[in-house]
């Protein structure tokens, strides 16, 4: 993998000195730079939209998706020197090279954020220690649920005391609701096994033997419950960055096309 | 409190045949190889005529229809009651004429019209090409369909073929070695045949002389021959000195043929007690006498760790342990033992060639200068150096590998083998297995997990394809070009025998329906017809696996378990 990596960007600085020597001396002969580095920009902008076609064809022998991803991100990399070379500044003036420059930054960013997120969030997924399949975690807290509620109903039926079905509608049952601590979760915190410990340590004393016993059952499919939220947070974030960089890719795509119209129109 | 209870199961609770009469048994005892054999010395608790009425059954067959096919796995042999049969001699019957699928790659044209070829409805079948393609007899039972020729006369015009007659036998190597049939036989005329399952076959080998002289003597002339001369260990040998080592060479068998039944009822059972249930082959410390080699199966290699027993490797089939020991004795070492206990996974068949004819043929050949060119054949130099290596690991550094053993994904020749650290669990996988097989994804990105390591629930293509034991069309059968385990839909029957028998869950059965999506009813009983599906390994594709090909993060990759290399080398 490092081969292949360290193959593009070779390529990639090799490609970048070309142009920006090739810019150079068209600069210095008085001539039209923007042409050259806007060209190769675009030539670049197209080649990153092509991977996410190549991930609709999945059976056609053009590369394997690994190397085209490989190639995506060092080209988002080129891309951006690129765009600094052809804009010659961080933030161009005019509204719509400046709309087109802001397009441009979200899709980098989000990018960047992206890569960041499926180079970290793998480790962390799997540390948790269990595996969930992202279109069964709904089904899987409902089981979980019902399993806390039957054994709460359970509890007070069988005790005859109503503590532990009291807590549980005054806090568990809103953890058992619905995936919890979403933002602390993509952030690598701990909260929620802090607020699971908490709020069964602070009923412990409060319950006898066997309701104590209850309370344990119930605190394992917290525990469980806790690591399916883990990994809904994480698979969340893993499956919808995309739907900010491709929508903003699309758009800087559509942009720069219309802005090659203007500039040829106005140009000729 | 009220305790569940049943009567302890018994061996002949599940006859093979399930219409076997007294009258049948008789007749049995009356026909002349079975006449010949001498019931007394069979045990009262194993009868003859208990075998006979539980571990096997009369199939009739018409004329055309084929009893056996090459390349199938059968766990059962044929003897002829009467009718004539046809052996079909090499290069054999085309696969298409034996019901298999034929498997050819894409053109481009073809693969890009994957694109919009899609049919809307999920496991969509056109029933007219059943009805072209399937070439079955169907039967009232299930299990005795049969695919059948089409034109005999001309097959028997067009091909090699050997006539076999009442009283014959065959099929027995087959079903005692666990090897794939060698042959096609067809019935001429219509027929009538005594098939004795595996356990009766080796109650008949084990009690009868005249059965075991007769399946011994086929396998020492028919197989092991070959196989000796195959191994690179005895690769120098000439035919007379492979023989000599042929006829003194010992065959053994351990664990149980149907291995995936109790390896499926295990699951979630007490490892540790798994571990010692299983058959001893060897046992560390035990002065060698021979060199063991595994014919068919895997067999665990382990060593005595505190109050446990640490799997250090494996052996699969080809491989064999004992040379050096025994070298060693011979050099006249003094007090050599076996440095590791040797136990049956599943089910192993063992060839133990003595420590006298090793000696004879091998050392004397190693001592005479030649040994660096012999025992530096991968089998050898390989199998060793990777036992040295595992001699020394931490209990750490082996637990994968010790997973891998436990969990019997040493059998897979192409298990999924997802890197959790780097797979995003962005299905891409799924999508693309989907694109590549009509809208149905072949497999599910779940399945069992050991630190960053899962092994997917996708058809692993096994060495011992346990799966494919028992179909009584054929459908499920291993590939002549690519070796992969394929399904030919057109004659799956739907019987679920594979499903059923794959210990690692990995075959479907799906109800199939029409273009609107309806599901396609059974003429009579109008119950949904179900198929069996599973990863063909994209077999016609020209990327290969489409699930690795399509992974963005090099994280899912298709591995033999034999060739993975523990450790950093997967990682990279």
């Amino acid at each position: 993998m490092m081969k292949k990596l360290w193959g593009f960007l070779v390529i990639a600085v090799l490609f970048f000195t070309l142009i920006w020597v090739w810019t150079s001396k068209v600069e210095n002969s008085l001539g039209y730079p923007e042409f050259i580095s806007g060209g190769a920009l675009f030539f670049i902008i197209f080649l990153l939209c092509l991977f996410n076609m190549r991930k609709r064809l999945p059976f056609l022998p053009i590369w394997s998706a690994h190397k085209w991803f490989l190639f995506h991100s060092v080209a988002g990399f080129l891309a951006l020197s690129l765009f600094w070379l052809h804009a010659g500044v961080l933030w161009p003036k005019g509204l719509y090279v400046q709309i087109l420059s802001l397009l441009f930054y979200g899709a980098t960013l989000s990018g960047i954020v992206g890569l960041i997120m499926e180079k970290v969030y793998p480790n962390l997924l799997t540390r948790i220690g269990s595996e969930f399949i992202y279109e069964r975690i709904p089904r899987e807290i409902a089981e979980i649920r019902n399993k806390a509620e039957n054994l709460v109903l359970e509890c007070t039926e069988k005790t005859g005391s109503d503590t532990l079905a009291q807590h549980y509608l005054e806090t568990l049952g809103w953890f058992f609701q619905r995936p919890r601590f979403f933002l602390n979760n993509i952030f690598g915190g701990q909260n929620s096994q802090t607020w699971v410990k908490e709020q069964c340590s602070i009923l412990e004393r409060f319950l006898n033997e066997a309701e104590r016993r209850y309370l344990e059952q119930i605190f394992a499919l917290a525990e469980t419950k806790r690591k399916i939220d883990y990994h809904y947070s994480l698979q969340t974030m893993l499956k919808t960055w995309l739907l900010v960089h491709v929508p903003l890719a699309a758009a800087v795509m559509t942009m720069v096309v219309w802005h090659l119209i203007v500039i040829q129109v106005f140009f000729n | 409190m009220t305790k569940t209870t049943q009567s302890r199961p018994q061996r002949w609770a599940q006859p093979f045949g399930s219409d076997m009469t007294d009258a049948d048994v008789e007749r049995l005892l009356n026909i002349p190889e079975i006449k010949a054999i001498d019931a007394e010395k069979f045990p009262l608790r194993i009868p003859l005529a208990g075998i006979l009425r539980n571990d096997s059954r009369i199939m009739r067959y018409k004329s055309g229809d084929i009893v056996i096919r090459e390349g199938d796995y059968g766990n059962s042999a044929f003897l002829i009651l009467n009718g004539t049969l046809r052996i079909v001699l090499a290069p054999g019957l085309p696969g298409e004429m034996l019901g298999r699928k034929k498997i050819q790659k894409k053109n481009f044209w073809q693969v890009l019209k994957q694109l919009w070829a899609h049919k809307k409805s999920p496991e969509f079948r056109d029933v007219k090409q059943y009805n072209q393609k399937a070439g079955l007899r169907p039967s009232a039972e299930p299990g005795s369909t049969h695919v059948f020729l089409q034109d005999v006369p001309a097959i028997l015009d067009s091909n090699r073929t050997a006539d076999i007659h009442e009283g014959s036998l065959f099929g027995e190597l087959a079903a005692l070695g666990r090897t794939p049939r060698t042959s096609t036989v067809f019935a001429e005329t219509d027929a009538e045949l005594l098939e004795i399952r595996w356990q009766g076959l080796r109650e008949f080998r084990k009690y009868d002389q005249g059965w075991r002289r007769l399946i011994d003597q086929r396998y020492r002339q028919n197989a092991l021959k070959a196989h000796l001369g195959a191994t690179s260990i005895f690769s120098h040998l000439d035919d007379n000195e492979l023989q000599e080592i042929a006829d003194n060479t010992l065959f053994e068998t351990y664990g149980t043929f149907d291995w995936h039944h109790s390896y499926i009822k295990m699951q979630g059972h007490d490892r540790i007690e798994g571990v010692k249930d299983e058959p001893i082959i060897t046992e560390e410390g035990a002065y060698p006498d021979g060199i063991l080699m595994v014919r068919v199966g895997f067999a665990r290699v382990s060593v005595e760790r505190g109050n446990g027993r640490q799997t250090i490797t494996y052996l699969g089939a080809g491989d064999f342990y004992g040379a050096d020991e025994l070298y060693r004795a011979w050099k006249g070492e003094m007090n050599v033992g076996l440095k590791v206990t040797i136990t049956a996974l599943g089910y192993v068949e063992i060839l133990r060639v003595p420590t006298k004819t090793i000696e004879k043929h091998l050392f004397s050949y190693w001592d005479s200068g030649k040994r660096g060119g012999t025992r530096g054949g991968k089998p050898v130099q390989g199998s060793q150096r990777r036992m040295q290596d595992f001699f020394e690991q931490t209990l750490a550094e082996g637990a994968l590998q010790e997973w891998a053993v436990q969990e019997r994904f040493v059998n897979g020749t192409q298990a999924m083998l997802i890197n959790l650290d780097r797979c995003v669990r962005c299905d891409d996988c799924v999508r693309a297995c989907a694109a590549t097989h009509e809208g149905n994804p072949s497999f599910v990105r779940h399945g069992k997990t050991f630190q960053n390591w899962m092994v997917a629930n996708a058809c692993m293509h096994c060495a011992d394809p346990v799966c494919m034991i028992g179909c009584p069309t054929g459908a499920i059968h291993r590939s002549m070009s690519g070796g992969m385990v394929v399904i030919n839909d057109y004659t799956c029957i739907g019987c679920e025998t594979c499903a059923i028998s794959c210990p690692y869950s990995n075959i479907r059965m799906v109800p199939i329906r029409d273009e609107d999506g309806e599901h396609i009813l059974d003429q009579q009983n109008h119950q949904p017809i179900i198929k069996a599906t599973k990863c063909d390994l994209c077999a016609d594709q020209i990327t290969g696996p489409a699930c690795a090909f399509a992974c963005p993060h090099d994280a899912l990759k298709r591995v033999d378990f034999r060739d993975v290399t523990w450790g950093r080398d997967m990682e990279a």
